[in-house]
């Protein structure tokens, strides 16, 4: 008992530096993948075939193979096919190339959310804007999109709570994230060596980030539970 | 001069015609209501009048001014089909409200949205069109908080705001049960005593005796029968008295 108090603040200040890895991660990558999910599921839905013909296929090989594989594609095919890293080195093009990997996944996920949330909004809604002389950007922003997000919270936060655990998957590429800065304590870090408990130790961080996610999505759904869609 | 002259509107569906050549006229202030069978083609008229369906061949002119003409091929850009769109206030079955707004807002989004006037005008017009459908009381309720024939009374009132030359209803009182639709039909027959253009779809028949001027009956695309509301004592097709018959 004496050594893990010996070696908590060690690891406890790596841990955290880990984490805020994780959580740059994260945040980065629902910036990116929020909006490019909704232009993606508006290409999926496009009257022009081809348009949506290509961005369906390029959401079925998204959702259809692994996040790990494309982290690994995308961070060393650029390096393979044309011999040259694109990425730039060390922690900052490992972080560039898993926030593009993230990104593009997360965002084909997004989009199908969207696109239900879109598609279920009633047709009546769209028609009754029209005939009050609405402009489709109008109906869209003033009528549709409120209904739209009340219905996909519950599918999002599910996903959303997903990706904060889906984010350990960038230590394949050796992003140092905290699953990462964890595992470093096995091997031996900072004079510690041997030591699994770290490792485990880590989803006490996981567990406390989902559950302020958890509370904060169920406030929103509280929030927007005054009128039914 | 006619406030709306339609001329030989047809529409297909694919294989599926569903308007035929329907011809009539109507004067400011009349009240025109549309009855028939389900599939006559009355929604889809309705539908055309409003530009929320496109007819194939024919001409709709409003108080003189031709607002949709099938020979003419260009379509009409999103700003010109809005303005024609304005001359029609269209209250539907289902109601639609805006779920998301209370009864004032749904009054007043188009409005706002379309700077129709200043913000207190709007709302003071949408307060004296909801006290007018005898809803003062909810001015602050949402939707889902409502009965059905409030909603629709909200909806009437929603489509008033927009001030339509010619307001237009499709079956509203056929989402109701039947305790709730004398207080929509008695919205609509205050509209008519304050000389409302309207053209209302309908299967209440003594409503439509009631309140109409003229009674065009549809059956199969094109307009079976057509006159003042004693055609309904006594028809004179075959397929109007039928129809009459299944009441």
């Amino acid at each position: 008992m004496n050594v893990f108090f010996e070696q908590f603040p060690v690891v406890f200040q790596a841990l955290n530096v880990g984490f805020l890895q994780t959580l740059k991660l994260f945040g980065i990558t629902l910036l990116g993948a929020l909006p490019l999910g909704l232009v993606i599921s508006f290409g999926s839905m496009s009257k022009f075939k081809p348009l949506s013909a290509v961005v369906r296929t390029l959401v079925w090989i998204i959702r259809g193979t692994p996040l790990m594989l494309q982290l690994l594609i995308i961070f060393y095919f650029p390096g393979l096919v044309f011999g040259k890293q694109l990425w730039g080195g060390g922690e900052g093009g490992r972080f560039f190339a898993s926030a593009i990997a993230f990104i593009i996944n997360y965002a084909c996920y997004f989009s199908e959310i969207y696109r239900g949330g879109i598609q279920g909004v009633p047709h009546g809604q769209q028609e009754a804007g029209l005939v009050l002389g609405l402009s489709r950007s109008q109906i869209f922003f003033k009528v549709t999109l409120l209904q739209m997000i009340k219905r996909i919270v519950p599918p999002m936060s599910n996903e959303i709570i997903t990706l904060v655990k889906d984010t350990s998957l960038a230590r394949i590429i050796a992003l140092q994230e905290v699953i990462w800065a964890g595992q470093a304590f096995m091997k031996g870090s900072q004079g510690i060596s041997g030591a699994i408990w770290p490792l485990f130790f880590t989803g006490v961080y996981y567990l406390a980030f989902s559950g302020i996610l958890t509370l904060l999505f169920g406030w929103i759904e509280k929030k927007l539970s005054y009128f039914k869609a | 001069m006619a406030i709306l002259e339609v001329k030989n509107i047809c529409k297909s569906f694919g294989r599926n015609h569903v308007l035929r050549g329907i011809d009539f006229t109507l004067e400011q202030g009349e009240v025109l209501s549309i009855i028939g069978s389900s599939g006559s083609g009355k929604t889809t008229l309705l539908r055309c009048l409003n530009s929320l369906e496109f007819a194939d061949e024919g001409q709709i002119v409003v108080s003189g001014e031709t607002i949709f003409d099938a020979a003419v091929n260009k379509r009409p850009s999103e700003a010109q089909l809005r303005q024609k769109r304005l001359h029609f206030g269209l209250v539907f079955q289902n109601f639609n409200l805006f779920p998301q707004y209370s009864v004032l807002d749904n009054v007043t989004l188009a409005p706002r949205l379309l700077k129709k006037d200043s913000r207190e005008a709007i709302e003071k017009y949408a307060l004296e069109l909801i006290d007018s459908v005898g809803l003062k009381d909810k001015v602050n309720s949402y939707p889902c908080e409502l009965s059905g024939g409030q909603q629709q009374r909200v909806a009437i009132a929603r489509a008033l705001a927009m001030k339509p030359n010619i307001l237009c209803f499709d079956e509203p009182t056929s989402a109701l049960d039947p305790e709730l639709t004398g207080e929509v039909l008695k919205v609509i027959r205050s509209l008519a005593d304050r000389n409302m253009t309207m053209i209302i779809v309908t299967h209440e028949m003594a409503f439509a005796h009631d309140v109409s001027d003229k009674i065009i009956f549809m059956d199969g695309g094109v307009i079976a029968e057509q006159g003042a509301p004693d055609i309904l004592d006594h028809p004179k097709s075959e397929r109007l008295q039928a129809f009459l018959t299944s009441f």
